[in-house]
């Protein structure tokens, strides 16, 4: 099944983010044990795929690259950049609700005369249409965060 | 962007009054990208997202951007009617909305097939 994943809630103070993350974790794992083992008690012939995991409202500050939580804690941003990297993901932030909340890449920066920047190189800024193309492509959008 | 027969259409249902958090904006920047791809769209209004609907706003005191203004403009992207749960309108004790809007009331019955003859729900 091809799955798309919209996050509507900001990490920690909800757990939008983190179940969506686990959510993503099962379905990518899922495809990986199939594959891996045969006896698996999986549906054989289930294969997901991640279309795109798009980040909206408050779900944009997953994609800071300053928060640093405490070293005890999981770190969620770290886990979302790492996941990103192993599956190839397509994180998208939508960058209307991104820019506004103060969480930007160096082309926002350079764009509004901003002399930081804060957004892991892992996610990208787009807009909204990427949510409804991933909607149109996708068996299931499942949201996180409402 | 995809043909027509890949449209999955789509929900869009307001339960949150406008101003107080962003759900209201940014339930409509949805809403209009999902009209702009032509994506067959039904928007439902419904608990305090009805306030949403209410005449004579003026959220220029609160250096806000009028919301109901661009609710109006919806027809225009082709949206063409705006749900409204009527349980929630007597449960408030509403009784007058912008009749510039293409509004049809709806109850429950009504609602579930909103639900139900929609492949995705995004909820505000």
């Amino acid at each position: 099944m091809i799955f798309s994943v919209l996050v509507l809630g900001a990490p920690y103070s909800s757990g939008a983010s983190y179940s969506a993350y686990r959510f993503a974790q099962a379905a990518l794992d899922a495809d990986h044990n199939e594959s891996h083992n045969k006896n698996h008690s999986a549906n054989h012939n289930e294969c997901h795929t991640i279309h795109r995991i798009f980040f909206y409202q408050d779900g944009i500050h997953s994609s800071s690259q300053l928060a640093t939580p405490p070293q005890d804690e999981f770190n969620l941003y770290q886990a979302w950049q790492d996941l990103q990297s192993t599956y190839d993901l397509d994180l998208v932030t939508c960058i209307a609700a991104a820019v506004r909340r103060g969480v930007i890449d160096s082309g926002e920066a350079k764009r509004h005369n901003k002399l930081q920047h804060n957004m892991s190189t892992n996610f990208s800024l787009s807009g909204l249409g990427q949510l409804v193309e991933a909607n149109a492509l996708s068996d299931r959008v499942i949201t996180f965060g409402r | 962007m995809p043909n027509d027969n890949k449209q999955k259409p789509i929900l869009i249902v307001n339960q949150s009054a406008p101003y107080g958090n962003a759900n209201a904006k940014e339930s409509l920047d949805l809403a209009l990208a999902s009209s702009a791809f032509e994506q067959a769209l039904s928007i439902l209004f419904t608990g305090d997202g009805i306030y949403q609907l209410l005449p004579k706003q003026s959220p220029d005191d609160i250096q806000s951007k009028n919301l109901l203004q661009m609710l109006k403009a919806l027809p225009i992207y082709g949206v063409e009617q705006l749900y409204v749960d009527q349980q929630s309108l007597t449960e408030r004790g509403i009784t007058e909305l912008d009749t510039q809007l293409p509004i049809v009331l709806v109850n429950s019955v009504e609602i579930s097939r909103l639900y139900h003859d929609a492949q995705t729900v995004f909820r505000f």
